[in-house]
């Protein structure tokens, strides 16, 4: 078992194009750390940095304690899950699996045993004897599992490994791969595009933009303190609404000039400097409640049912809105009127600058919880 | 709209057999009138060659596929009588084996570096493969002759193998057929610790099984159908290869040449036999090859 470390890991293709850039994160020990971002952000280029199949350009890698840069692949001891399962078509699923212990010359019964314990775990012994083409997404993916984790490895990469599967599969072997994580207790670096599979599997999560880490936190911190305007819109979904807005001093505390109207702060945002400061006001879609009376009217443009909840797209003046209603109360509000009154809830809102988009932090006032506990 | 769609297969059909009658003519020619004897050879096709009036007797020539006598007496005179027809059928195989078994193995290296070789020149190579193999071989045929005579090799075997061994169209073809192998199955091998000769002994090459048969099919059915190249490079008439020697048939041999051109023909039609599917699996899917 082993940590990875990555020290200012940049890597340019044919000497102009810019994928990764200052890349610094440590991966502990066992811990399941999921890269995610949208296409072309660089995360794959992490991961293939890290298998040594991408060159560094520059910077340090670390495995263990280990520089691994000049690394040959089959030394670094890894294993890694391909996105489209790279199953080699003209072997069995024992002979793939127990590819990489005969490339070791191991001896032929410790690959037997290795090979059927694997198959065990992961439920595929009757599968052994089939040729790939013969299996279907969802066990070939367990295939590819089989084949990395009979090699013991350091490290687990994973490439999109469940991208190719359909919805109903996707979660059903998003779930193994949290038993599988716990069975096996090593280190795992996943990269997706899925939020929920960051979400879900992610001891950690690191969010990447055009080459460089966005955010760095646990998937609770990723998605409740958004660092920046970036990470707060690709992480949720619906994606949070972004508001133009402006924040006042009122004689209550402040408040954000937003919606045409004046909607009070809570006392964290409450700081002389910020007064009268132009801002990013973000509100989650599902912090934004149906209102029997007060509220701000804002107009139904399209209504989703999602099952136990209604997407409604409203349109406040000129500003689109998203929101996650329950499906009981959007029927007992909604009817057939064509508006709403809505309302967002202010505690969960986030304030983010409108050049840089980053993150206005709240005073370091105590938090709730943590002022309740204190008393 | 039914019956317009039975009278177009029904056409077609038609025409596919007419095609098919045609082509096998020859062929079925050939087998019957070898089991003929030879004066029943002679009295049907004997006007033709007989040129000792000092031209040809007639123009045409009596067709016979029925043989009034079944016999194997040209058989019996070309492999048992007379060695020296099966003299030129080893001739041909020593010519064609080394050239079928080494043109692949080395058609397989090149293709497999022209794969992974990601250097700058690469597409300058390849496409200097690619406007060799457009050339027919009557144009290198001049420049193969001037080579081996300098290397002393001309009127020895090593005249027509050495060329045949280093043609590109298998390096061409087969380059094309593992471009389409996935490069993770590579990436995937590298991380299992396979090293560049176990991923091209152990991953590319069983997936490049179909496209290995049929350029060996390919590649047999071209060389041991040449008559060019032995005119040319090889002189002494000893180490010619039966294709050859059968084109200078004289009147006297026409029943034991029907005889030894069906023999000539059986490797040829084991292999396809053989390897039929692989070739047309190959071939569909070097057709499907994306650029």
């Amino acid at each position: 078992m082993a940590g990875i470390t990555m020290q200012g890991i940049r890597k340019v293709y044919d000497k102009t194009f810019l994928a990764v850039d200052d890349f610094n994160l440590t991966v502990q020990d066992k811990e399941f750390v999921v890269l995610v971002g949208p296409s072309g952000c660089g995360k794959s280029t992490v991961l293939r940095m890290i298998a040594g199949l991408e060159e560094i350009t520059a910077g340090d890698l670390y495995i263990g304690e280990r520089r691994v840069n000049q690394v040959e692949p089959k030394n670094r001891n890894i294993a890694m899950v391909f996105q489209n399962y790279a199953l080699y078509p003209h072997m069995t699923v024992y002979d793939n699996i127990a590819f990489g212990l005969r490339m070791r010359h191991l001896p032929r019964r410790e690959i037997d045993a290795k090979v059927r314990q694997a198959a065990e775990i992961l439920e595929i012994s009757d599968l052994l004897k089939r040729k790939p083409k013969a299996l279907s997404g969802g066990q070939r993916q367990r295939v590819a599992i089989g084949r990395a984790i009979v090699r013991s490895p350091d490290v687990f990469l994973m490439d999109e490994p469940l991208s190719n599967l359909d919805a109903k599969l996707r979660g059903q072997m998003r779930t193994e791969l949290i038993q599988l994580r716990r069975t096996l207790d090593t280190t795992f670096v996943y990269v997706t595009h899925d939020q929920t599979e960051a979400m879900t599997l992610g001891d950690r999560i690191v969010v990447m933009n055009e080459g460089h880490i966005m955010q760095t936190g646990t998937p609770e911190e990723v998605f409740s303190r958004p660092a920046n305007r970036f990470v707060a819109g690709f992480i949720g979904t619906p994606q949070m609404n972004f508001l133009p807005a402006r924040i006042e001093r009122t004689e209550g505390g402040c408040a954000v000039c937003a919606l045409g109207r004046s909607i009070a702060l809570p006392a964290c945002f409450d700081r002389p400097e910020l007064s009268g400061r132009e801002v990013v006001l973000g509100i989650r879609p599902e912090h934004i409640t149906l209102s029997d009376d007060g509220g701000i009217p804002a107009a139904v443009v399209v209504k989703e049912l999602l099952g136990s909840t209604v997407d409604l797209h409203l349109k406040v003046g000129e500003t689109l809105l998203e929101a996650i209603v329950p499906t009981a109360a959007a029927a007992a509000v909604l009817g057939e009127a064509p508006t709403v009154r809505i309302a967002p809830d202010m505690a969960q809102v986030h304030l983010f600058d409108p050049e840089s988009g980053e993150r206005i932090a709240e005073s370091a006032a105590p938090e709730p919880d943590e002022a309740t506990a204190n008393a | 709209m039914k019956k317009k769609h039975y009278f177009g297969r029904g056409a077609m059909f038609l025409l596919c057999a007419v095609f098919a009658v045609l082509f096998l003519l020859p062929t079925v020619l050939t087998i019957t009138n070898s089991f003929m004897s030879e004066s029943e050879i002679n009295s049907n096709y004997g006007m033709v060659f007989d040129t000792t009036t000092g031209g040809y007797v007639s123009k045409h020539v009596n067709l016979k596929f029925i043989p009034d006598k079944v016999t194997f007496s040209q058989y019996v005179t070309g492999l048992v009588k007379s060695p020296t027809y099966l003299i030129k059928f080893w001739n041909s195989v020593i010519l064609v084996a080394p050239i079928v078994v080494f043109q692949v193995a080395i058609a397989a290296v090149a293709a497999y570096s022209f794969t992974r070789w990601r250097g700058k020149v690469r597409s300058l190579i390849f496409f200097f493969y690619v406007i060799l193999m457009l050339m027919p071989y009557q144009v290198t045929l001049v420049p193969n002759y001037l080579v081996a005579e300098r290397l002393g090799l001309l009127n020895t075997r090593w005249a027509i193998i050495l060329p045949g061994i280093f043609a590109p169209f298998s390096v061409f073809l087969l380059t094309k057929f593992m471009r389409r192998i996935p490069y993770a199955l590579i990436e995937s091998a590298k991380i299992d610790g396979a090293g560049e000769w176990q991923i091209f002994t152990r991953i590319c090459l069983p997936q490049c099984r179909s496209a290995l048969f049929s350029i060996a099919i390919l590649v047999f059915i071209d060389y041991w159908n040449m008559v060019e190249q032995p005119i040319v490079l090889l002189s002494d008439a000893d180490k010619q290869p039966l294709s050859v020697y059968l084109s200078s048939i004289n009147a006297g041999e026409i029943g034991l040449a029907f005889a030894m051109a069906v023999i000539y023909m059986v490797p040829s039609l084991l292999i396809f036999l053989k390897g039929e599917e692989y070739l047309v699996e190959g071939i569909a899917h070097q057709g499907s090859v994306k650029g």
